[in-house]
């Protein structure tokens, strides 16, 4: 018998989601759907949001260091590590393009098929799901993925009451090798006036 | 079904374009890739993997996957090759003469893989600004891009540093593509 986590429940801690389960995702999730540890095969090194018509910075975070010791890595973190609360200046909701820059490191194996899947909702509803493939990860490489989203206008309307209701634009993201998760993390979004 | 129904049903859904930029390490893939998108191309270090941007432009989803192209890193180039609809291959044109040959038989190898048939080539023969570059048309000559019969080519002479003919040889190579995919719906 399979088990098919839904949004709702939590998985049992054999079970593997896919991304054919988290596509059928309407709500953010509750819990999250894989341990920390189930991620043995890539580093965050990078991200960064800019906006692009300016090329100014909007947020960055970086490892100060790119050397990683596959052996010896710390998976023990606790659940508040997989959760960014990002506040954005009311000024971001009016940019044109937002270009969102991951660097990662990939493990000594290499990956064979690498697949990211990041569901935005406000409200408790869909608004947007991005689905990409980076498919094969060279040995110990080091990969920069950036992604400009021209963004959709807002009338002064939708601003409004995106800046009243700060922690309601919430996103999960999944990332997949061979189709089964390795990671799952959580963002909100408040915009300060 | 006329012409301008099929452009409008073609509008309608999200149109995706894979673009590959390969070369020899050096030739200044990832300064292009960067200068198209308006970065920062003061810092650029050999890229040891790939570096993807994802972007809209004249109304296409674009994907475009630089990989590294040190001689390490050239046989994993065949595990980017699915689902290309345009190779930029990049030269230094200032490179040494003896690394000429190399990037022929590099480019001309590429040309018989059959997963990469059916897409449109760009030579970029970058680095136009350096004192001593080869010209264009003599890049065109020691690559012997005359005896490419399977695919569309082209060759444009350009400056990832100054910007120069960026646009123009991304411009042929979008523009080759869709004419493609128009014919093909």
């Amino acid at each position: 018998m399979t088990v098919t986590p839904s949004a709702k429940t939590s998985p049992a801690a054999t079970a593997s989601v896919s991304p054919d389960d988290v596509l059928k995702h309407d709500r953010p999730t509750e819990k999250f759907l894989c341990p920390i540890n189930a991620n043995a095969f890539i580093e965050f090194l990078e991200f960064r949001i800019r906006d692009v018509d300016t090329n100014q910075v909007m947020f960055e975070v970086k490892r100060p260091s790119y050397e990683i010791d596959w052996n010896a890595r710390d998976l023990s973190g606790s659940d508040e590590l997989r959760t960014i609360n990002y506040t954005f200046p009311a000024a971001f909701l009016k940019y044109k393009a937002v270009g969102t820059t991951l660097v990662f490191a990939v493990c000594p194996a290499g990956i064979s098929n690498f697949r990211m899947i990041e569901r935005h909702y406000f409200k408790g509803k869909l608004m947007k799901s991005f689905d990409f493939t980076f498919g094969f990860c060279i040995p110990g490489s080091v990969n920069t993925w950036e992604s400009v989203y021209t963004m959709p206008p807002l009338d002064p309307k939708q601003i409004e009451e995106m800046i009243e209701s700060p922690d309601q634009t919430l996103s999960d993201s999944f990332y997949f090798v061979d189709d089964t998760l390795i990671m799952h993390n959580k963002a909100s979004y408040r915009y300060a006036t | 079904m006329g012409l301008l129904t099929v452009l409008k049903k073609l509008k309608q859904k999200e149109k995706e374009i894979r673009i590959l930029i390969l070369g020899l390490d050096n030739a200044g893939k990832t300064t292009i890739l960067k200068r198209i998108n308006g970065e920062d191309i003061s810092t650029i270090s050999p890229t040891l993997g790939f570096n993807i941007k994802t972007l809209d432009y004249n109304g296409y989803k674009l994907n475009i996957w630089d990989v590294g192209g040190q001689k390490s890193i050239r046989s994993y180039w065949r595990n980017y090759f699915e689902q290309t609809d345009g190779l930029v291959w990049v030269v230094d044109s200032a490179d040494r003469p003896d690394r000429f040959a190399d990037c022929k038989a590099e480019l001309h190898s590429l040309l018989t893989e059959e997963r990469l048939a059916g897409a449109s080539l760009l030579i970029f023969a970058n680095k136009q600004d350096l004192p001593g570059a080869l010209s264009s048309e003599e890049i065109a000559k020691l690559l012997d891009l005359k005896a490419i019969q399977t695919h569309h080519w082209q060759i444009v002479g350009c400056s990832a540093v100054t910007g120069d003919n960026l646009l123009t040889g991304m411009d042929w190579v979008v523009t080759d593509i869709s004419k493609r995919i128009y014919m093909l719906d």
